[in-house]
């Protein structure tokens, strides 16, 4: 049985809208970073299924591009939590609020 | 590139600014160097003075390449009505230096007065817009340092309201000043932001012009300041060192004053006719306002700050009289009352800095103590109240008649100045000045040999200006008319 | 004699003026300087313009018509042109011989009485300046220029009311006189405005003026005649302007002789007698002048009649005597009325120099009622007092009889009974208070046993010469019945052209008249204060005592209001309304910046929620937009 092209972008609409869900709703650091590599690879899926779709290989090497700098991503993410983890002795994203302007405004 | 005598005259305390700034001088060197380059600037302005032809266009042309590709200049120039507003900042300035000598201010007050100093000049001489309005701006930036840094009292929130609500004005003439470049470029298919050339644009419609008529009207009404704008003006004039209040008072409340004659009258002549009721009413009506709140105040700056708004409200009735002589009167009370308001505010500074009081009733029985400090105050006040031998009389004269010739009951009206500015000096004079009290002046120190030069020498200029007033204002003759019969349409009035 | 001289009248005094001024603050700053050489540069400048004023006396008595000198265009606004101009004609140059001869005399009596004052040089460099003034405003050749003198004799006035500054009371007489003034010179600036307005382009000099008046239609001659006259009002305390001169006698005395007697209150009948061309056309105004000066008359000999201050008493007779002349001016009769302006300024000078001369010799006291006695302490001060005081009242040959009965005898012929009721019972009042004053001053028990200050020849030679000037001056104005040429007439000669014929007995019975009623004042004055008994206590209070509380009451209908309504717009309208809307203005924005931060609530979850909802809604209207 011949898949769709419909099916793939709709696999990967769904893919990314988990991740936003992801993104939104969870508190732990981890499973939002998780979250965001879903949504990178939605996006990759859209990329290869279009460069398929129209016979023509940039999509692919995007995506081969975007699989790099996720990697190199990761690296900093990661070590960014970490730093992050010895300040604030916490995952929870809701503790990384310093930004947050402390007293009356 | 060859450089005008105009460009020498505005960069000069520029670049001079910017030198002393990097090299590390002492304040005492800073102060020295910044007083030899204003009396530098004044003798270029004196030469322009006596090489001043009689004639109404624009003399001392300098134009160079700016942003040529939305057709800004770099345009200067000087006529009748500038270069008596020139002349006056030019003199007035090193004359000021004489007396904040001894303040014991740091490098970057001196710094910040020569910046005052081009802005002023620059904004008093270019002819571009896009250019006035750069130098209208610049000279708010070392206002807002020089009140800020060296102010007194609540000092930061007078020195964000000034610079806010200026700016705030000011915009409205800056998107007006963008909006007639759009038309003009529409009309003629180039860009322009000269002045020359706006004043060509054809396309516009009546209710387009009034926006705009008032759109730069905010800015100017905000710096004059005309009423209801000029809250303001006390609260920072109280606030301010004696040098930036010496500056506001004296050069830059005038500078709202040109801006209306030089872009407002030549950009919107109609406009200017349709409206003119209403500013000669309100600034009858400021004139009044302001002498009665004067009366009461306690504060002696507060005070000179609401008998100036007296004053200028009184100017700009004159110059929307429509007439030679109110025109020609609020150009010599112009340089009339910047010289003696300035004087008095520096006589203030004097008082201030050795007694460290500004309340009127914290004052008194300083005559005794200084004489010549209290002569020189009086000369100034003399000035002020419109005594015939003092320039202050001819303007008033001048502008009551032109004033009158506009509308008979405006006039009589206006005439009133002499009893309401008298009123409240006098009565100041008493209290302040002459009266003794119970409160200790013998701190109090009398003039010194260099503030007794710069302050004489004005009262001189002053007696000179009353007792021979036509050597002074033939000069503006042929540009006033230039404004009324050419540009106006409404004829001299004779 | 060249007419350029006659800028010297004026530039000599005033030069003199600012070289004592600036050798006086030398003196005080640097180096004393003796008061010798400031007595003597001051006294000769005045005498210097004597002189120069007789000269051109005698040019015009030997035919010159007038003199003109215009050094200068002092103002040009597109065509219309005002020099500055000095005329030397009869009429001003009778002016300046008396303002310099008076002046010169007043210039010596005060280099004797300011002795040892710590503002010698101070005071006689305003005496100066004041004399400049007067003789500029007398010798303008234009309204404006005239005006320059106008005002700066207000000043000076103000300079010397307030001489000894560091009294408060001084001050605000000062003060006081500066304001009425100014409310006066209010109305001149608006007569001189509509003037200017009419016929300023055909020349704005005297002649010029006399020549266009007549373009001027007649409703607007009325407003610029009364605009001129308040101006007049100011200067020369007239009701209602009349509340300076009292307290102006803050001064020192030799300054209420010369400006608040001789001169400067003297400039509004000036003014009106040199405007002779414009009130000609308005008699209605002329007459509103003279019941002004009528009521003038007797509103202050009322009050005089109960003061016991010696100035006060002089001050309220002088703004009575001016009366007078405005009555005489209002009716036509310049020169009579500028022959009261001379015999006043002589009887009145001298009056004024004698009570100074008693003040300083009783250690400065000044209430009447605690002098007594001095007729043999002063025999002389007596004596010139007595002339004075005579001249005052009407008695004959003294000055004063000979212009009062010609001022009467005016206003009887314009048929204004009124008028001369009034200027008759007034003379009366005047005899009365004039002798009760001196009869408590020189009469009665001897009340102060303190020993009296000697007094200087500098001040008792001034008085002898004003003595005779007093008893004879009035013979320049012989009455008809005497002698056939009036000497005041033909010099200034008869402007209002309507001639008035009395015959000779009509005048005999007008002079028999007034001095009947000028010897029942002295009578009632004789007997109820002759033999003053100081020992009963005197009354003070009363309406007429407390000046009819006028004082008070524009200290509570005028100044208080407008205190309280600088008040009410410095702290209700300009904080209160306009700064509040203007700082709720700016308020409103930093309250919605406070609004916005809230939601920067560091949640980063909220963040991408946002970003979820623009995205889409971004994406949203960028389908439909494409789609179309």
């Amino acid at each position: 049985m011949e898949v769709s092209f419909m099916s793939y972008i709709l696999l990967a609409i769904i893919l990314f809208s988990m991740g936003i869900m992801g993104v939104i709703s969870r508190k732990n650091i981890f499973i939002i970073y998780m979250s965001l590599e879903l949504m990178l690879n939605s996006i990759n899926l859209i990329l290869v299924t279009l460069s398929k779709h129209f016979g023509n290989m940039d999509g692919q090497i995007i995506a081969m591009m975007v699989i790099a700098i996720a990697a190199a991503e990761a690296a900093v993410f990661l070590s960014l939590i970490v730093s992050l983890y010895r300040l604030k002795h916490s995952i929870n994203i809701d503790d990384y609020n310093t930004l947050k302007q402390k007293g009356t405004l | 590139m060859d450089i005008g005598l105009l460009s020498f005259i505005i960069f000069l305390p520029l670049v001079i600014a910017f030198i002393l700034m990097v090299l590390p001088f002492g304040m005492k060197m800073t102060r020295n160097i910044a007083f030899v380059t204003t009396i530098v600037v004044f003798l270029l302005s004196l030469s322009i003075f006596f090489r001043f032809r009689l004639a109404d266009y624009m003399q001392f042309r300098e134009f160079h390449p700016w942003i040529t590709t939305y057709g800004i200049y770099y345009s200067l120039g000087v006529d009748g009505f500038s270069m008596i507003i020139l002349m006056l900042t030019t003199t007035l300035i090193p004359l000021g230096y004489l007396f904040l000598w001894k303040t014991k201010k740091s490098k970057g007050y001196w710094i910040s007065m020569l910046m005052i100093q081009a802005g002023v000049t620059g904004a008093l001489l270019s002819l571009d817009l896009i250019l006035f309005y750069f130098f209208w701006e610049s000279m708010l930036l070392p206002v807002f340092m020089i009140i800020g840094i060296y102010g007194t009292g609540n000092r930061i929130f007078s020195t964000l309201k000034i610079t806010i609500y200026t700016i705030m004005g000011s915009l409205f003439m800056f998107v007006s000043i963008l909006y007639l470049g759009v038309q003009f470029y529409n009309e003629f298919g180039v860009w322009s932001f000269q002045l020359s050339d706006l004043v060509q644009i054809t396309t516009m419609s009546r209710t387009q012009e009034t926006l705009l008529f008032f759109g730069f009207m905010a800015a100017f009404a905000i710096k004059i300041p005309i009423f209801p704008f000029h809250t303001w003006l006390m609260q920072t004039y109280s606030n301010s060192p004696t040098g930036g209040v010496f500056i506001l008072s004296s050069i830059m409340a005038k500078l709202g004053i040109y801006g209306i004659v030089r872009f407002v009258l030549p950009l919107f002549p109609h406009q200017y006719v349709e409206f003119a009721p209403y500013f000669v009413g309100l600034g009858i009506f400021g004139l009044i306002y302001f002498g009665i709140a004067a009366l009461m105040q306690q504060n002696i700056k507060r005070m000179f700050a609401y008998s100036s708004a007296s004053h200028l409200a009184f100017i700009t009735a004159g110059i929307f009289s429509l007439n030679a002589y109110g025109m020609t009167g609020a150009a010599f009370l112009i340089v009339a009352h910047a010289m003696a308001t300035g004087g008095l505010f520096l006589l203030t500074g004097t008082i201030e800095y050795d007694l460290g009081i500004r309340s009127i009733s914290g004052l008194g029985g300083i005559a005794k103590k200084a004489p010549l400090l209290t002569v020189a105050f009086a000369l100034m006040l003399l000035s002020i109240v419109g005594l015939p031998g003092t320039n202050g009389f001819v303007s008033e004269f001048l502008i009551v008649l032109g004033l009158f010739k506009y509308n008979h009951f405006a006039g009589i009206i206006s005439a009133t100045t002499v009893l309401v500015a008298a009123s409240f000096m006098f009565w100041m004079f008493q209290r302040a000045i002459l009266v003794r009290t119970d409160n200790d002046v013998s701190k109090m120190k009398d003039l010194d040999i260099k503030e007794v030069v710069g302050i004489f020498g004005l009262a001189l200029v002053i007696i000179a200006m009353g007792l021979y007033p036509h050597w002074f204002l033939y000069k503006i003759e042929p540009t006033i008319q230039h404004y009324l019969i050419d540009i106006l349409k409404v004829g001299v009035g004779s | 004699m060249s007419s350029y001289f006659l800028a010297w009248i004026v530039l000599i005094p005033l030069i003199s003026a600012a070289f004592l001024g600036i050798l006086y603050l030398y003196s005080i700053t640097v180096k004393k300087i003796s008061d010798k050489v400031f007595a003597t540069i001051a006294i000769t400048a005045p005498i210097l313009s004597f002189m120069l004023g007789v000269g051109f006396f005698l040019g015009l008595k030997n035919g010159a018509s007038e003199y003109i000198y215009e050094p200068y265009i002092w103002l040009g606004v597109n065509d219309y042109i005002i020099n500055m101009g000095f005329l030397g004609d009869k009429l001003s140059i009778f002016m300046v011989l008396f303002i310099t001869f008076i002046g010169s005399l007043i210039h010596i009596y005060a280099a004797g009485y300011m002795k040892g004052d710590d503002g010698y040089g101070k005071f006689f460099s305003y005496f100066n300046l004041f004399v400049a003034s007067m003789l500029l405003l007398v010798l303008a050749n234009s309204p404006i220029i005239m005006f320059i003198g106008w005002e700066s004799v207000g000043l000076c006035s103000y300079l010397l009311i307030g001489f000894y500054f560091t009294d408060p009371l001084n001050v605000v007489a000062g003060n006081k006189a500066f304001i009425a003034n100014r409310v006066g010179d209010l109305g001149f600036l608006i007569g001189l405005v509509y003037l200017f307005f009419y016929v300023g382009k055909l020349g704005f000099d005297y002649s010029a003026l006399e020549q266009y008046i007549d373009i001027v239609p007649n409703h607007i001659l009325v407003i610029i005649g009364s605009a001129l006259f308040v101006g007049a009002m100011g200067k020369s305390a007239q009701i209602p302007l009349y509340v300076w001169l009292p307290d102006a006698m803050a001064g020192p005395t030799p300054v209420s002789a010369l400006i608040h007697a001789a001169t400067m209150v003297t400039a509004g009948v000036y003014m009106v007698a040199r405007f002779h061309f414009l009130y000609d056309l308005i008699p209605n105004v002329g007459l509103f002048i003279a019941y002004i000066g009528a009521f003038s008359a007797l509103f202050a000999a009322v009050i005089a009649m109960k003061q016991s201050d010696i100035k006060k008493i002089l001050a309220y007779s002088t703004i009575s005597q001016l009366g007078y002349m405005f009555i005489a001016v209002g009716l036509g009769a310049y020169s009579t009325g500028l022959f009261h302006v001379f015999t006043h300024a002589f009887f009145k000078a001298l009056l004024f120099m004698g009570a100074g001369a008693i003040i300083i010799a009783l250690h400065h006291e000044q209430n009447i009622f605690k002098m007594g006695g001095l007729r043999k302490r002063l025999p002389l001060i007596y004596i010139v007092m007595l002339v004075a005081n005579l001249a005052i009242s009407g008695i004959p040959p003294f000055a004063g009889f000979f212009s009062k009965d010609e001022i009467l005898l005016k206003a009887y012929k314009h048929h204004e009974y009124l008028i001369y009721g009034i200027g008759l019972f007034t003379a009366a009042l005047t005899a009365y208070y004039m002798f009760r004053l001196f009869f408590v001053t020189f009469e009665g028990k001897n009340y102060t046993e303190k020993k009296l200050e000697p007094l200087s020849w500098s001040m008792k030679a001034p008085l002898v010469v004003l003595a005779f000037g007093a008893a004879f001056s009035g013979f320049v104005g012989l009455p008809k019945v005497f002698s056939n040429t009036n000497l005041i007439d033909t010099w200034l000669g008869n402007w209002s052209g309507v001639s008035i014929h009395a015959e000779h007995y009509e005048e005999i019975i007008f002079m028999g008249v007034s001095v009947i009623a000028g010897l029942i004042g002295i009578a009632v004055a004789y007997v109820k204060f002759f033999k003053y008994d100081f020992s009963q206590e005197l009354k003070e209070g009363g309406i007429v005592y407390n000046k009819f509380y006028i004082d008070e009451l524009i200290d509570f209908l005028i100044v208080r209001r407008v205190r309280s309504l600088s008040t009410f717009i410095s702290v209700v309208i300009d904080d209160g309304v306009i700064d509040k809307t203007v700082m709720s203005l700016s308020n409103g924005f930093i309250n919605l910046g406070r609004r916005v931060g809230r939601m920067q609530s560091a949640n980063t979850r909220m963040y991408a929620f946002f970003m979820l909802i623009g995205l889409s809604s971004f994406s949203l209207y960028l389908i439909f937009k494409l789609g179309q």
